[in-house]
């Protein structure tokens, strides 16, 4: 039987090693490497990797999943659009941080309200989102960001951990635990962000904090029968944690399809 | 007519302030005319203030006061919405409103809401409480009965104001933003020239389409008062998983001062919950805050039960111009060649035909050259196709790689479109003004993936560099200098 897998990263890939030797599976990420967050150097990527093509599985990077109906996959790259009759669906598509509407935020639209990919990404290239930040959150967005503003010449970073820092932040950052971000104040660009009874002010609010699965297939956004769902929470991620949710979605499939006594 | 290069002195026929759904319908239909026109906008794009932050219901007129220009106008627009929004490239649903009573008192209340509908001319039924679950099974199981208005439509408020704007400028209506009036020079009782940061434009007639400063502009030209402020609305927005399960528009009973909360299914799946109607002080205010969402979320969870919080995708407030009077299209009494589209609260997409046909011929009445047609002009704008929901993304390959280049997962937007924008004869001058035309960074994560991708693909269309390109308005850039 034939299973579609979305994400290469290492749930993902640790799925596709788990059951391609005995289904089809064919692994899609949008991206043009295998490694998801944890990179495409990092030795259990290259080892998942190496297992699941030796296992027959089939790797389509640059290929972007975007709808699952009727036991179909639609995919589509550059090269092309792939459809795969499948019969199971394993989202495997990896988390970002929670949304100014997730988090609650009240206040006006500012600019440099970012989320921290965003401002990673930016700053990776020499944008700074500003350079007195503020970043929300505790875990490795925030950490990530943190490090990636700094290096990109921030001249004041100050963290706000609202279930506190589970990671050690750069030196030179302030750390406010406990408080929950409430409203953004400022316009045109952001000039504090309020958590609590405190102020803080800033010209960049960076949001890391929480976590929630990207899930953009159409048709298995939502549980779906024929769709397991592989996209741990945990904050710092492990690649043993990722690796554990690809066997569990392995196992999921394999029950889904019946085919147990098989394996 | 030669396309404007936004410096030294022009001459115009007919001038229209206000690049709001209003002004850019009334630019559209006079873009099918010989006359040459422009269109002077304030914000860096066409659709930034209440036409951007609206329910995008485009109603059959069944709760306007009948007798009202309003009703007048907004029944006279409704049978065209098919048409309209075909040649304007513009999604748009004729899906119908059920307005639910879940007491016995609001029930009492349906009558009226029936009887109004009629008066207008509008289709409208009381359904029973299992017959309104029938049609749409979202609503609460507690609802007694319901007015069923099959004629409301949904539409995509954003991509209809700039499909206007698309095609008039295509029909050679120089279409200038970043142009806030700064004076109007007058001749005699005649406006001859209007001011902008970006020229000075000569002109023999002007509209006032201004919204919100609507009132500014005719004080400007010594014309008649009225007196404008904003009607602040906050809105949910929840996602596309559970807003395209919805078949109908779910509203309350409309109260005198308010036409009530709404869950409104828009055109691209997501699910709208709102307005409130506040009265604020500043047009600026456009802050959201935890009370007031609780309410519109309490309002609109007691209608439909299976809304959740947790499905929020985008939270926001926008501005209405409420005014006094209420839908002052003329004349001015004082300013020959003045005509107001002004005071157009709430309803303005649901009569933005109507009222463009009315101003053009009250600017025909004032002996404006706006009586010849254009045989030449466009009638329709090149439809865009979408990979989303697309059945056939092939053809879609074959007709531009790009297609294949999903930059915007959420909302399955390509870099096919995002050139395709940026390519527009209203082209998008900021990440704002791209996802009003694209959706690119609008889904539920709100540009968490993407934005920094589409920030460098807006750049390379702009010729600006990354951290140059604007938010919104040109102040407000996504970055700081480093």
């Amino acid at each position: 039987m034939t299973v579609a897998i979305v994400g290469a990263g290492i749930s993902g890939l640790a799925c596709a090693a788990e059951l391609a030797p005995g289904e089809r599976v064919e692994v899609f990420d949008r991206i043009p490497v295998a490694g998801g967050v944890h990179g495409w150097r990092a030795s259990e990527t290259v080892s998942l990797q190496r297992a699941a093509v030796r296992a027959g599985a089939a790797l389509r990077l640059g290929v972007t999943a975007i709808r699952w109906e009727g036991g179909q996959l639609l995919a589509v790259g550059p090269d092309g659009v792939y459809r795969l009759t499948a019969a199971a669906l394993v989202v495997a598509a990896g988390t970002r941080p929670l949304t100014r509407a997730e988090l609650g935020l009240a206040g006006g639209r500012p600019a440099g309200v970012v989320p921290a990919p965003v401002a990673c990404h930016l700053a990776e290239n020499g944008l700074l989102a500003g350079r007195r930040p503020c970043v929300v959150g505790g875990g490795d967005w925030a950490h990530r960001a943190c490090h990636e503003l700094l290096a990109a010449g921030a001249t004041s970073v100050t963290v706000l951990a609202p279930d506190g820092v589970r990671r050690a932040m750069p030196d030179g950052v302030d750390v406010v635990e406990g408080l929950s971000p409430v409203a953004v104040e400022g316009g045109p660009r952001v000039t504090a962000l309020i958590a609590g009874d405190e102020r803080i002010a800033c010209d960049a609010v960076v949001l890391a904090h929480g976590l929630a699965p990207l899930r953009n297939v159409e048709g298995a956004v939502w549980d779906a029968p024929d769709v397991v769902h592989a996209q741990p929470l945990d904050d710092p991620a492990t690649v043993a944690g990722a690796r554990e949710a690809g066997l569990r979605a392995a196992a999921a499939v394999r029950t889904l399809l019946g085919s147990e006594a098989a394996a | 007519m030669p396309p404007d290069d936004g410096h030294g002195r022009r001459d115009y026929d007919v001038v229209v302030v206000g690049g709001g759904v209003v002004g850019c319908a009334i630019a559209w239909r006079l873009g099918f005319t010989t006359a040459r026109v422009a269109l002077v906008e304030a914000a860096h794009d066409v659709g930034e203030g209440a036409s951007k932050g609206n329910t995008g219901i485009a109603t059959c007129g069944a709760d306007c006061a009948p007798g009202t220009l309003e009703a007048d106008l907004v029944t006279r627009s409704s049978p065209r919405w098919e048409e309209l929004c075909t040649s304007l490239d513009t999604p748009w649903r004729r899906i119908g409103t059920l307005a639910v009573a879940m007491t016995a008192e609001e029930e009492r209340g349906l009558a009226h809401l029936r009887d109004q509908a009629h008066e207008n001319g509008c289709r409208a039924d009381i359904v029973s409480g299992d017959e309104a679950r029938a049609l749409e099974p979202m609503i609460a199981p507690g609802a007694r009965a319901a007015v069923h208005i099959p004629d409301d439509g949904i539409v995509d408020s954003l991509r209809l104001t700039i499909g206007y704007a698309e095609l008039a400028a295509r029909n050679g209506v120089a279409v200038l933003t970043g142009a806030r009036v700064t004076d109007l020079e007058l001749e005699d009782d005649r406006i001859s020239a209007v001011r902008t940061p970006r020229g000075r434009l000569t002109t023999r007639f002007v509209v006032n389409a201004a919204g919100l400063e609507a009132g500014r502009i005719s004080a400007l030209a010594g014309g008649d008062e009225f007196r404008m402020w904003p009607r602040q609305g906050q809105y949910w927005l929840l996602d596309r998983e559970l807003g395209g399960r919805f078949a109908k528009i779910v509203g309350g009973v409309p109260t005198e001062v308010t036409r009530g909360i709404y869950c409104v299914p828009t055109t691209n799946g997501s699910l709208l919950l709102g307005p409130t109607a506040v009265d604020a002080e500043y047009p600026g205010e456009k802050a959201v805050d935890a009370d007031t969402l609780d309410a519109v979320f309490a309002a609109a969870h007691r209608l439909v039960p299976s809304v959740r919080r947790d499905q929020a995708i985008k939270l926001f407030a926008a501005n209405r111009p409420a005014s006094d009077p209420v839908y002052r299209v003329g004349r001015d009494a004082r300013v020959a060649n003045l005509v107001h589209a002004a005071g157009i609260r709430s309803t303005g997409v649901s009569s933005s035909p109507a009222t463009a046909d009315l101003v053009h011929s009250l600017l025909a009445d004032a002996g404006a050259p706006v009586e010849d047609e254009d045989a030449s002009a466009e009638r329709s704008l090149p439809p865009l196709p979408r990979l989303l929901g697309n059945p056939a993304p092939e053809r879609l390959l074959d007709l531009d790689p790009r297609y294949g280049q999903v930059v915007c997962a959420c909302e399955q937007v390509t870099a096919a479109e995002i050139a395709a924008a940026c390519a527009m004869r209203v082209p998008p001058r900021s990440l704002d003004a791209l996802r009003k035309r694209t959706r690119a960074a609008g889904g539920r994560c709100q540009g968490t993936v993407c934005l920094a991708g589409v920030s460098f693909l807006l750049s390379l269309h702009m010729g600006m560099q990354p951290w140059e390109i604007p938010v919104g308005e040109p102040e407000a850039t996504l970055g700081v200098a480093s």
